[in-house]
């Protein structure tokens, strides 16, 4: 069963055109990676399945409806959640206030203005729980500002998990990282992403083959193949595209 | 942090002082104290926009001057209008401009926000001046009768008496400021200060960040006109040239950034610094303008944290100093 | 030509006149806005300044050319002064600290003005050398506002002189289509910021000084002016000329036959058009960056 899938994408920006008839499918519980050479219009088709932009042609399903115009809110509502490649999270919140907003809206607390919210007791104890999956609980009260790289990309995907979404999109989560952030950032998101489905962009292969069961290789705005890890390493073609760039 | 003992005693001081003040210092200066609330109340408005949401308002006096007029108008329309309704109807009018213009105003944010609030604040000046029939034009409304604070069978309160007003204006000030303080510790507040750090984020957490800001203008335009009502008792007349000007929507921005633009109480510290100097620099010079333009100048370029910041640092000092001296004696 | 023909040639072309001066303060506004990201709230008061410079000019020498010489020259320099001391401070604490403190110091320069020149409104006499009227057909018409007209038109001129055929004009127009590119380009950037701060508030003081002869010289005049130059950059578009060229013109052309025909509901039209340009074009109309 897909639980997303893409018709036909068109996009083009001023007359530059980046996707050309992209037709993804992301099945139900499967980790999918999407990667490409530079330039293959990755970042394009991931911010028109999240809802930044509008594709010109072509259409969006989630689970089976339409989400082509759809508006970032209504993607989470309906379950679906991002992580940034630039990190975004509240710099001058805490941990656990970024974190928390995630929790009010899945609870549905958005226009709750007769209560503090500091009094809501299930919403804190649900906010320390995700802070303590993405090993942020004792950093839990310094501003996020004040959070080291690796501990602010944490927190980046710690908020889009806090809705706890079906749908997990990660835009590169690990850019940016060294070697050994790399590694816990990969392990963090294995435990997170456990019985949920994923979709992630990622440059890092090692991230990439380490994490996803299937793989949709773009280049030149199309898709030049898709299948399991081992089908893609061998794939001549995927090899021809990156040119070398990818040590296969 | 301070001990809860010492947080009790400063506010009973405080009660103390506010419950006394009309007996020591006379009229005049409990009328200052009224108008020094009432800025308070209208700065802590502004500043939910400004320091809890991000937006800088150039056009705040619509509220507070929609209000005001809203007020005295009504006073004088309609007979025997009761005190608490005749505020209340400032402070929904206040709201219902703010509800009109909030579908144009959530589009925007920046300095777009700002010039779309100034026109908006302007065009409310023109029209107050233009529609003499209903706001009096240049003139205003003025002359209309205070009614008593009356709960009939209880108790019937004279309003013209400034000290029987002043205790009047402190209670109703002093709890719209109570609600706008809850607001901040609410749920949709902590969206609010989301909206201010990062609004596309806030979206991508599936909130509605224009239905949210339309509330806050509510929120923030219904108190500023609440405010404009008091004011409007207060002086017994409201005037274009009084509440509507640009320097009306430019004033409780001053108060805020001078008070501390990033703590909730900074405006009313704002508020009370500029309504001192006033008092100190007319005794001087006519110009009272001119040194609260430097002191803003000043303010913004050695104290961007203002007055609640310069506090924070003091408080930090002291704390650290007293950490340092338990450290020694321990050591010792 | 008949008197209602006569009446219209002579208000579009006050509305022209009033144009080409709003044309000068807004263009220096818009330069600002584009190169450093301000709306100088401040503008308006060098324009004003300069206008109280040309009164004292012609107070001790009596000669008009020489106050439209130096009163803007003054006004420039003050503007310099407030970039150089006061702007680039604040720069790193981002824009609204900007904004705001251009604030201060239009309610500095406002008060100062009355300390200095007191609150009634003072006179300036038409330069005699162009005293008198024109005759156009039937039309008797002031020669000096056609000699507004005229010298709007080599400012005008020299200033598209400055910016496309010169070095510093080229790094100005690049730095407005794309304020990071200064950066790279090493260029010495605060001394380029105080020139187009320099040069914004020059032209100002400009508009300032030919405008006394037909407005008197007063504290408001700062706001009046002030208010329709912000609606000429933020409705024009954030940094664009063209878009402040035009709508300087029609709203010249507005407010002039406005005040013939719905006096009453003038300033209405103005902010009217600018709330529903703002509201559908956040950027302005010929805007591309906000």
């Amino acid at each position: 069963m897909n639980i997303l899938h893409t018709n036909g994408i068109y996009h083009d920006f001023k007359g530059l055109e980046v996707l050309f008839d992209v037709n993804l499918e992301v099945k139900e519980g499967e980790r999918h990676a999407i990667i490409g050479p530079n330039g293959a219009g990755k970042t394009t088709l991931f911010n028109i399945i999240t809802g930044t932009y509008c594709p010109s042609k072509g259409k969006v399903f989630y689970k089976e409806k339409d989400i082509t115009t759809a508006k970032p809110h209504e993607l989470v509502r309906l379950g679906m959640g991002r992580s940034f490649q630039i990190t975004s999270t509240f710099s001058l919140l805490t941990p656990f206030q970024n974190i928390r907003l995630g929790i009010l809206s899945k609870r549905g607390v958005r226009f709750s203005m007769f209560r503090k919210v500091d009094k809501m007791k299930a919403i804190t104890e649900e906010t320390d729980k995700i802070l303590r999956r993405v090993n942020l609980y004792g950093e839990r009260d310094i501003p996020a500002s004040a959070l080291s790289y690796g501990k602010n990309r944490s927190l980046e995907v710690g908020m889009a998990m806090a809705t706890d979404p079906d749908l997990v999109t990660l835009d590169e989560p690990t850019a940016g990282m060294s070697r050994d952030e790399t590694r816990n950032a990969v392990e963090l998101i294995r435990r997170l992403t456990e019985g949920k489905t994923m979709v992630i962009i990622e440059h890092d292969m090692d991230v990439v083959f380490s994490l996803a069961d299937r793989i949709t290789v773009l280049a030149r705005g199309e898709i030049l193949a898709v299948g399991s890890p081992g089908e893609i390493r061998e794939n001549q073609e995927v090899k021809d595209a990156y040119l070398g760039e990818m040590e296969v | 942090m301070m001990n809860k003992t010492t947080k009790w005693i400063l506010w009973i001081v405080i009660l103390a002082v506010v419950i006394s003040f009309p007996k020591i210092f006379g009229i005049y200066y409990t009328n200052v104290f009224v108008l020094f609330a009432i800025f308070a109340l209208y700065s802590l408005t502004l500043n939910l926009l400004l320091g809890f949401t991000g937006l800088l308002s150039f056009g705040h006096a619509l509220f507070f001057g929609g209000g005001a007029y809203a007020t005295a108008i009504a006073l004088t329309r309609i007979d025997g209008l009761p005190l608490l309704p005749a505020i209340l109807i400032g402070g929904l009018t206040a709201a219902v401009f703010a509800l009109i213009t909030s579908p144009l105003l959530v589009r925007v944010s920046g300095t777009a926000f700002a010039m779309l609030t100034l026109a908006f604040g302007q065009l409310m000046y023109v029209f107050c001046l233009k529609f003499r029939d209903i706001t009096g034009g240049e003139d205003g409304v003025g002359g209309f009768p205070i009614p008593p604070f009356h709960i009939p069978g209880v108790v019937s309160i004279d309003m013209t008496d400034p000290a029987n007003f002043y205790y009047f204006a402190l209670a109703v000030l002093g709890v719209s400021a109570w609600i706008l303080w809850f607001f901040t510790k609410t749920p949709l507040g902590s969206v609010m200060v989301g909206i201010r750090d990062n609004a596309q984020r806030v979206d991508y957490l599936g909130f509605k960040v224009p239905h949210t800001k339309a509330i806050i203008f509510l929120i923030s335009g219904g108190f500023a006109g609440i405010a404009g009502a008091i004011y409007a008792l207060l002086q017994d007349l409201v005037s274009t040239d009084g509440v509507l000007t640009i320097g009306t929507s430019f004033m409780p921005i001053i108060t805020t950034i001078v008070g501390g633009i990033g703590s909730f109480a900074g405006p009313i510290y704002g508020a009370a610094i500029l309504i001192i100097l006033d008092e100190i620099i007319t005794t001087y010079t006519e110009r009272v303008e001119l040194v609260t333009g430097v002191v803003f100048i000043l303010v913004i370029m050695y104290a961007p944290m203002g007055f609640a910041g310069f506090l924070g640092v003091i408080k930090q000092k002291w704390l650290s100093r007293s950490f340092a001296r338990t450290k020694m004696e321990g050591a010792s | 030509m008949d008197s209602t023909m006569a009446m219209y040639v002579a208000q579009s072309l006050n509305g022209l006149s009033y144009g080409m001066l709003l044309f000068l303060v807004a263009s220096g506004l818009t330069l600002i806005f584009g190169m450093m990201g301000i709306l100088n709230l401040a503008h308006a008061s060098f324009f004003m300044l300069a206008a109280y410079f040309c009164h004292t000019f012609l107070k001790l020498t009596g000669n008009f050319w020489l106050a439209l010489l130096l009163a803007p020259v003054v006004a420039g320099f003050f503007g310099i002064l407030c970039e150089r001391f006061l702007l680039r401070k604040v720069h790193a604490f981002g824009h609204i600290a900007e904004l705001l403190i251009t604030i201060g110091v239009s309610m500095v320069i406002l008060e100062g003005v009355k300390t200095f020149w007191g609150t009634q409104p003072l006179l300036v006499a038409t330069p005699p050398a162009l005293a008198g009227f024109v005759l156009v057909g039937d039309l008797k018409y002031p020669i000096y506002r056609i000699f507004i007209i005229g010298l709007a038109l080599v400012i005008l001129g020299l200033m598209a002189l400055v910016l496309y055929k010169t070095r510093l004009g080229m790094i100005v127009r690049a730095a407005v289509a794309n304020a990071d590119m200064v950066n790279v380009l090493g260029i010495n950037v605060p001394l380029v910021f105080m020139l187009v701060f320099g040069a914004g508030t020059w032209l100002a003081g400009i508009a300032g000084v030919i405008i006394t002869p037909i407005l008197t010289v007063f504290p408001g005049m700062a706001d009046q002016m002030g208010m329709d130059a912000f609606v000429v950059v933020v409705t024009g578009g954030f940094g664009s000329l063209i878009g402040a060229f035009i709508v300087s013109l029609a709203l010249g052309e507005l407010n002039s036959f406005g005040i013939q025909f719905i006096p009453k509901l003038a300033p209405v039209l103005m902010f009217s058009f600018m709330a529903i340009v703002l509201a559908f074009k956040p950027m302005g109309l010929f805007g591309e960056r906000e």
